[in-house]
């Protein structure tokens, strides 16, 4: 336990000063980028016929504020919020801070790349098994090939097809939006159904995208252990079949849980090309429209939310395998 | 769960062992007759690939793939023709009759559980009703072999050092009752301390729970230590086999000499040692007709190319050879002239 909260303490020591960092970079390389969003929206209502005087205070009306000051006076502006988690106000839908736009996009983008991502890892490491197994079968071999053809199809390929077959040629699933607008949001059983319907071809695609390499990885992690000396061991002493196979998977399986850790960390960038084609208004799509429309601090918002994720995904990872094997757990109370 | 009064015999017959390479099925051993007579310890010494391990593993019927057992029988007292047996009785057989020792260089033990839960496992894989009394023996078993068994059962296999690992590979071996124990090279990786002590167990516990025992090793040392009979391997079959005072103290066949002209003395010079010229032969070049030792034997004749060489078999002892002859007991005829100044 002290090992635990030892390494726990550490971690999140050295994960604040990335946060820190990646934010500060991303905060310069934001500055930096050409275009300035109010001076754009003063241009464009001159542009209609509006006096100078009247634009500028209608711009100031409309965000709220005007930025004053230096690049550096700014930096320890912008700081100075976020140490009071404050991410500032968003400019492309004025009024709304940051972080509620962050939230309302982030839920469209984690829970189906989650369940994407979970459903995947169990298919493909349970594929990856059998693949190992009878590696040396035809249906081994077809398990394999579909894992590499599937991992080397580009996500946005796969989510064209998808959309392609499932709502052109045999149209039995709805082509984008997150549900059916003519339902009213609510906890109804025709909401929900229509947002699973609306769920199922991302999920899928996220689904599929992540299956071949799952199962690669599992394969390969399996045929190694199945080398291993104690594997021939647990045999020879007469073990029960399920009991080496348990062995066998659960030291196969080890290597993968810190992909997976990783690979949810990740999963706040948003999945830009399938939330794209399936129109779904996840984090993806939201950086794309912040980027389009020079929205600064939602840029920078949700470049702090993917760095924090990948950050504690990181974290998260290193404890789960403080727990999950032992040589890990000892080798810190050795050092 | 009370042990058979007397160890088992077990006779290996004909035992041929095959591998399938891309030039087809090469034999590994071919056609070894061997008897391991109750109660004893019986040493199998061998190069790297002549043969020992796969002979070692055909006890249990457990030769891996792409090896098969292509022809013989190995019978053990109380089970019957191992190569006979197969699925569950054949699981059964392995731990509860036969105990098999890794080298310890092996890592045996599941990385992930404690040896104490791996002890378990082996339980619950043999129906053991009464796990506590399985764990209790393993406790034993480990202090006697001089080591604290409740701090061992309650490591992880990180935690032991070589010798630990070996000592807990032995007490697996033995925590069921088996009788008949497999050890493969069991001291190998070893420092020269723990070899000792791993060898002084392996003698003192086959005495005490009367077991009979193979130890497969490349160390002539090791098997002059521990064992009372001798067999020594050379491209996939017996050479010569018989009580180890014996065969060390007088050896018949060519290679055993070779073997025993190789070994450095700690008294005298060390140019006295002489290594056996050649290499030994791999799967793909071992000679499929007559001995497969010719290329390397100061005695080699013109009928060693075509002839398998006969068992030439004198009361507790055997050799297979063209040039040992029976009739002026056993000394390899040609030897008794020339081969001392050839070595």
């Amino acid at each position: 336990m002290a090992v635990l909260l030892r390494r726990l303490a550490g971690h999140v020591a050295r994960g604040f000063v990335m946060i820190l960092v990646v934010t500060t970079i991303s905060f310069l390389i934001i500055r930096s980028v050409p275009g300035d969003p109010l001076a754009a929206r003063y241009q464009k209502l001159v542009e209609q016929g509006m006096a100078p005087d009247a634009a500028q205070r209608a711009v100031e009306a409309l965000y709220g504020f005007t930025p004053k000051g230096g690049l550096w006076e700014q930096y320890l502006d912008y700081m100075g919020g976020l140490a009071h988690l404050d991410l500032g106000q968003s400019l492309s839908v004025p009024g709304a801070g940051v972080s509620t736009v962050l939230f309302s996009a982030a839920k469209w983008t984690v829970i189906p790349v989650l369940a994407g991502t979970l459903l995947s890892f169990l298919v493909g490491v349970v594929m990856g098994v059998y693949a190992a197994i009878k590696r040396t079968g035809v249906l081994g071999d077809l398990l394999a090939i579909s894992g590499s053809l599937l991992h080397g199809v580009p996500q946005y390929v796969l989510a064209l097809l998808l959309g392609a077959i499932f709502t052109t040629l045999v149209p039995i699933l709805p082509a984008g939006g997150t549900a059916d607008i003519m339902i009213d949001p609510g906890f109804t059983a025709d909401y929900i159904g229509s947002l699973v319907q609306h769920a199922t071809l991302p999920v899928v695609t996220y689904a599929l995208a992540g299956y071949g390499g799952w199962i690669l990885a599992m394969k390969s992690s399996v045929v190694t252990v199945l080398g291993d000396d104690f594997i021939l061991a647990a045999e020879l002493r007469g073990m029960k079949r399920s009991i080496v196979f348990r062995y066998l998977a659960r030291n196969a399986i080890l290597p993968l849980f810190t992909i997976l850790a990783l690979s949810l960390g990740l999963l706040f960038g948003g999945a830009i090309f399938i939330e794209r084609i399936f129109n779904y208004p996840g984090l993806g799509l939201m950086l794309i429209d912040s980027i389009n429309n020079r929205d600064y601090s939602l840029m920078g918002g949700a470049f702090l939310l993917i760095t924090t994720a990948v950050v504690v995904a990181n974290i998260a990872a290193d404890l789960l395998y403080t727990v999950i094997d032992p040589r890990v757990r000892s080798g810190g109370e050795a050092a | 769960m009370a042990p058979e009064q007397s160890p088992p015999g077990v006779r290996i017959r004909g035992l041929t062992v095959v591998y399938r390479t891309p030039a087809g099925e090469l034999p590994a051993v071919s056609g070894v007759d061997l008897d391991l007579a109750p109660g004893t310890i019986t040493g199998v010494v061998g190069e790297s690939g002549s043969g020992k391990s796969t002979l070692a593993l055909s006890l249990l019927n457990a030769v891996q793939p792409p090896g098969r057992i292509a022809a013989g029988s190995v019978e053990i007292d109380g089970l019957g023709d191992v190569v006979a047996l197969g699925g569950e009785g054949l699981r059964r057989a392995r731990g509860r009759h036969v105990g098999y020792v890794f080298q310890a260089a092996q890592n045996s033990l599941n990385p992930l559980k404690t040896v104490g839960k791996q002890v378990l496992d082996l339980g619950r894989s043999h129906g053991v009703e009464n796990p506590r009394g399985l764990l209790a023996d393993a406790r034993d078993l480990l202090g006697r072999m001089g080591l604290d068994g409740a701090r061992v059962l309650d490591s992880y296999q990180h935690e032991l050092s070589g010798g630990m690992r070996q000592r807990v590979g032995i007490m697996l071996a033995l925590v069921l009752n088996a009788r008949l124990v497999v050890l493969d090279e069991p001291t190998t990786a070893l420092d020269m301390i723990t070899q000792a002590t791993i060898l002084r167990i392996v003698r003192e516990v086959h005495a005490e729970r009367g077991l009979t025992t193979l130890v497969i090793t490349h160390d002539l040392g090791v098997v002059a230590e521990v064992a009372d009979r001798l067999a020594v391997m050379y491209g996939g079959r017996v050479a010569e086999q018989g009580p180890t005072r014996e065969v060390l103290a007088e050896p018949r066949h060519p290679y055993t000499r070779g073997l025993l002209g190789a070994i450095p003395r700690l008294v005298g010079d060390i140019g006295e040692a002489h290594a056996l010229p050649g290499r030994p032969p791999t799967l793909a070049d071992i000679p499929a007709d007559g001995c497969v030792f010719r290329e390397r034997c100061p005695l080699r004749m013109d009928v060693c190319e075509t002839g398998r060489p006969p068992v030439v078999v004198s009361v507790s002892r055997s050799a297979a050879c063209h040039a040992v002859r029976d009739d002026d007991g056993g000394r390899p005829a040609v030897a008794a002239a020339t081969g001392e100044e050839q070595a």
